[in-house]
Formats: C-alpha cells, structure tokens, sequence
C-alpha cells in the first residue's frame, strides 16, 4: 500500500479522497492555491502545501509544481480527483516516468479514450454499438455536407477533444450546418485547443445512463451497475439517479457487460464510467469512457454498497480484483443533487461570496459531501460546484420525498445557490414518474423563476428581519456586545425541570 | 419602530413593538404577538399563532437573507441602502464612485486610463464572463481617478474596477 498520497485537487472531491485515505490508514498531502488556504480540503489534509497562484494553470493544473511537490514530502501516488487533471495523459505520463503512482488508469489508455474519434473507432472495432456518425474530422464543409445528409438530419456536432457540452450544437437543417460548424470549432478551440469537430447522428429524447466499472491492472473488471444522468442543465449532470427506471434486468445485464467489453477493449484499469445513450425504443449506444472518479459516484457507493474511492486505491496499489460480479446487487435506490454557486435568477450565472451560515441535512439516508463551511470564502476562480447531497431510501418514490426533505434542511445563506431550482426539479411530475431524458430541462424549466411572493413563509421571513433589526436596535441601545452572544441568555424565562 | 422592507420589487411596512421577548407586529394591517428568541447570531425562534418556527438570517450590504424551513427570501431595507444604480443594468455605482462587473469575469480590455474625462454612457471596461463580453459604462459624466486593475485581470462582482470622480 502507499505511504503518502497527494490529491491533486480541491473543494468536495478533495475532501473525499482525504476521508478514503483516513479509513485506509495513508497520510495525505493537500496542494492549494493562495485562494483556497482556509479550504476545508487544507484543513482536514496531513500536510498542505502551497501550490501556487489562483489561476488554475498556475496552480491545479501546473505539473511541475504538483509533481515537485509529491517528490519533496515523498508521496508515493497522486489522485486527480475529477476535472483540472484526472484525464491529462501528459501528466500521467509524468508520473511514470517520475515513479510515482497516477490513482487512475495508464496513460496510454487515457489517451486513447480522451480522443473520441479514436475510443469511437475502438469500440467499433469490439462490436459495441455507436451513434452512426463521421469516422473522423474533417475541414472540408462538403465533407460534413455529405456525412450529414447520409447519417440524416438533425445531427449533433462535437468537438474531438472535449466534454462538458462544449462547442456542442444541433444541427436541424443543411442551412444551418456551416454556421454551427464555425461556431463549433471556435468554441471548441477556445475549450480544448483542439478546433476538430465531427458529426453524430441526433437521437430524440435520450435517457443518459452510465455503468460504473471497476478494472484491476491484469485485466479483471466488474461493473457496478448503471446511473441515470438525464437530468442536464447546458450538457452538465445536475441530479443522477440509480437504479434507472428505463432497465429491467436483462437489458441491465446486457449494457453492464457491454460496459465491462469497453474497458477491456481500451486496455482500461481503475474506475472508469461507460456513457450510454438510450433511445425510445431502448437502444443504446456507446458515447464515451469518462477516465476518472466521478462527480456522481456516491449513488453507485449506497446502492452497491463499494467504496470506489477506496477501491481506486487499492487497485491503484496493485492489488488483483477484489469483487466478484455476481455477488455485487443494487439495494434500493438512491439520488444526489449537485448544489452549485449560481444564480438561478440570473440566468444561472456562477455567483461568488462568503458563506455567512451554513446548515447541513442530517437524518437517515442523508450524505452531504461538501466543500464549504460557514465563514468559507467562494471563490471566482473554479468550478461553482459546492457540495453535492446524496440520499438512498428502500425504493425511489421515498427517495425523491427525502431528496427534497434534505434539500429544504439545507440551508446556505450568504451566496445564491440552486437548492430552490432542485426542489422544483425533484418535486415535478415528470421525474416523479421517471420520464426524465436529456430534454427534462428545457422541456420543464426554460424561464423558471423562483417567486418571492408566493412563498408560504414570506410573512414569518419579513416579521423574522424586522425581529433581527429590533434586536439589533436594542442592542446598540444598551451597547450589549452581540457578538459573544450565550444561547443562556435566551433561556431567561425557562427554569431547568420546569414548564411554563 | 417602523421597518421598510422590499422583496424584489414590492415594498412591505412593518410597526414592530418589543418588550423583553415578546413582539407586537403590524404588517398589512394584521396584528401579531409574537414570542421570539435568538439561539444563535444567525437564528432566531418565534412561536406565531402557537406555531413554532426557526429562522435562520444573515446580513449583507443591507440585505437580510432569510431562510425559513427551506424557503429563502433576500430582504432588502431600503432606508440603509445607499448603494444606487445610476446607469443601465451593466453598471453598479456606489457611494464612492466607482464601476464594478455585474458578474465574475475576466477584464479583457480597459478603454480608458486615469485623467481621462468620459462621457455618461461611455464604454470604460469590457470584461468576459461565461464567453460573453459585458461592456462596463460610465454611469455619469467623470474624470478617471483610479484603475485598480489591468487587462487579463479577473474581478470578482462589486470590485471596483475604474475609480470615478464625478464631474458637476
């Protein structure tokens, strides 16, 4: 096993890779960046060091310094974490050749299943079924021309090097197609540095679902079941489900060994997602290898009942495949909801600030895995994401009610956050029914908007704010220190064993 | 005490009496006595109508953010906020003169430098948020007093940006 782990990483992920080390005994090295001094990640690390400026290249994605860092306080792995740079072959590359371990699969593999041209054609070549579409990028206009009328209009545009929904578009029509590729490759080029784009077929109304994978490096792999991520706000995960209520168990066994065949074929170890698309009539098609842990993988932890990030390490450190497949069952159902910085009345911008108090969920089937505390600093400079609730309950209906329980015992004052968009999310009928595809979202919740005033607790919230002035008025009066405020002094008019 | 409050647009008068603590509440012409406690600097417990409810508040920039059993409500008191928006929807001028981004974002050009006399309305700072670019204008007629930043910069939203000094 390993000596010492640095993690790559930040905010929630970070913070959950530091709990797995801890349970398994390792000391861990957290890096941060001047913002994120008071990150809880810093404060809850055996060692934390400072990795350099804000700006993410200077500091989660700059290489040099990360790997100078593991060397110096003799950390013997890395884990990335998800994002900066989980899915960089460059830096696992590095690793390597520096002898230490990448918590992750190999580069190479890496490689491979980052380039979606290339993992398209892999996967082909294993007989996994992919969405018809171009073999290749191309700079031609006719070429894409040709290519859109054989697979049929409408298609989707992709960029080769990237994910997150960027550079993206759906194209309905030949007069749109020249436009959305230029526009496509600027964004793409923006994104990734890369401006290859190709062309997809467009599936209505698809349902996302992934299997969880786990591989050892001698080429056992089991998979762990599939989560339902249709749920999307502009390409991005915001609620993930597991089970799905689009499977039964056959066409459950029939994508998960499916999933299984993908990793084999890409030479694959460590955790790995299999991204699925699932048309009306149940077909599915391979879309991608996601290379790393994943923002949504405390659903698959309830509901099998794994630890992956526990088990990425262990397989990381070389020890053989330690589940069998058919020993490994789904119990009950689980959802998680991802709490972001924004502002759902500003057209979800990203949102900044101080927390000014902060109140997590508690009860049973409650996980918050969280970044933040009262009095932390959010910052401009990374991904919005805060923390991500997690319930599992005996079967969905009682998940969804506690889902949305825990969701309104959530309470971050202070920044904007999505809490009350969720709320509406996991209370709608459509989800509540299970007809969640990818177009949930704009279907439902194009100009949603959170109304003030038809709040129940508008009254009680205004007699609230004006209580807190008065207090605060009296205060002042009798320059009484609020600050070093004793619950004791509010229990004036009660007497212990006494009820008046 | 009288208390204004405002939620987006719409304005609630409040009279509030308290004696210890006990509360007498007038808001649109209904009465409550109400029994409230403070249980923590950012919460308070009230029992209304026999009911017993906990509140959790914090204050910022004349706002109180509120939230009751999941529902959040932002609060604003007009008679302590000083801060105005002079210009257009792009533009926050405060008390001290000075411009700031609407949404965290990267400075991607600065059009003016200090001691230049600007127009209302003219363009000063173009910053990037989201890949979309936000022109920050002059909200009055002012000389540039100070930049506090430069171009590749990022701000964070309510920075100031560009230092006015207002011309009469």
């Amino acid at each position: 096993m390993f000596n010492k782990i640095l993690i790559a990483n930040r905010g929630e992920i970070a913070v959950r890779v530091i709990k797995a080390c801890k349970e398994l005994g390792i000391p861990t090295v957290a890096i941060f960046s001047t913002v994120d001094r008071n990150s809880l990640h810093v404060q809850m690390a055996d060692e934390a060091v400072l990795v350099g400026p804000p700006a993410p290249l200077e500091s989660y994605l700059n290489i040099d310094s990360i790997i100078s860092i593991a060397k110096k306080l003799k950390a013997d792995a890395i884990h990335p974490g998800y994002g900066f740079l989980a899915e960089n072959p460059a830096f696992t590359e590095r690793c390597e050749k520096e002898g230490i371990v990448f918590i992750g699969s190999d580069s190479k593999s890496l490689a491979l299943v980052g380039d979606k041209i290339q993992s398209r054609e892999t996967m082909q070549r294993a007989g996994i079924p992919i969405i018809p579409g171009m073999k290749g990028s191309s700079k031609d206009i006719n070429e894409f021309k040709k290519e859109a009328k054989q697979i049929g209009y409408p298609v989707i545009l992709k960029a080769s090097g990237g994910g997150g929904g960027k550079g993206m578009r759906k194209v309905r029509s030949e007069d749109e197609l020249e436009s959305s590729i230029s526009a496509g490759m600027r964004e793409a080029r923006s994104a990734f540095g890369d401006d290859s784009v190709y062309l997809e077929k467009y599936i209505e109304h698809p349902r996302h679902i992934e299997f969880q994978v786990l591989a050892d490096k001698f080429g056992n792999a089991v998979h762990l079941f599939e989560r339902e991520c249709s749920i999307q706000r502009r390409h991005q995960k915001i609620v993930e489900e597991t089970p799905s209520v689009a499977l039964d168990d056959s066409l459950r066994k029939k994508m998960g060994e499916t999933a299984v065949k993908a990793i084999m074929a890409a030479n694959y170890s460590n955790a790995g997602t299999v991204e699925f698309l699932l048309d009306e009539d149940k077909n599915f098609y391979f879309l991608e290898v996601n290379a790393r842990i994943q923002v949504e993988h405390p659903i698959t932890e309830l509901v099998v009942g794994v630890d992956l990030v526990k088990a990425q390490i262990r397989l990381a450190a070389g020890e053989k495949m330690f589940l069998k497949q058919d020993q490994l069952k789904q119990r009950g159902h689980a959802i998680e909801c991802r709490i972001y910085a924004e502002d759902p009345e500003n057209n979800f911008l990203p949102c900044s600030g101080k927390i000014l108090f902060m109140k997590e969920p508690t009860g049973p089937g409650i996980r918050h895995d969280c970044g933040i505390y009262t009095g932390f600093e959010v910052s401009v400079y990374y991904d919005p994401i805060l923390s991500k609730l997690v319930v599992w309950a005996e079967d969905r209906p009682t998940a969804a009610r506690r889902m949305l329980t825990a969701l309104s015992d959530l309470t971050v004052l202070g920044i904007k956050t999505t809490t009350g968009f969720l709320k509406d999310v996991v209370s709608h009928s459509d989800f509540l029914e299970g007809k969640t595809t990818t177009d949930f979202i704009p279907r439902n919740f194009t100009d949603w908007k959170e109304k003030e005033d038809n709040k129940k607790y508008l009254n009680q919230a205004l007699i609230a704010a004006a209580i807190m002035s008065q207090n605060k008025f009296v205060s002042k009066g009798q320059a009484v220190e609020q600050e070093s405020y004793s619950p004791w002094q509010a229990l004036g008019k009660w007497e212990i064993g006494m009820r008046n | 005490m009288e208390h204004e409050f405002k939620i987006q647009d719409k304005t609630y008068k409040l009279k509030i009496e308290s004696k210890g603590n006990s509360y007498k509440i007038e808001l649109d012409g209904k009465r409550y006595d109400i029994d409230a406690e403070l249980i923590s600097s950012n919460s308070i417990s009230f029992l209304m109508d026999g009911q017993a409810l906990t509140a959790h508040l914090a204050e910022r920039d004349g706002k109180f953010l509120v939230n009751i059993n999941g529902e959040s409500f932002c609060i604003e008191k007009p008679e302590e906020k000083k801060r105005k928006n002079f210009a257009g929807e792009h533009t926050h001028v405060g008390e001290k003169n000075f411009v700031s981004t609407p949404m965290p974002g990267k400075i991607v050009k600065i059009s003016v430098k200090v001691g230049d006399e600007v127009r209302k309305n003219q363009t000063l700072v173009i910053v990037e948020a989201m890949k979309m670019e936000n022109e920050i204008k002059s909200p009055i007629p002012a000389k540039v007093k100070k930049i506090n930043f430069k171009e590749g910069d990022l701000v964070d939203t309510g920075q100031p940006i560009v230092e006015l000094e207002p011309k009469e």
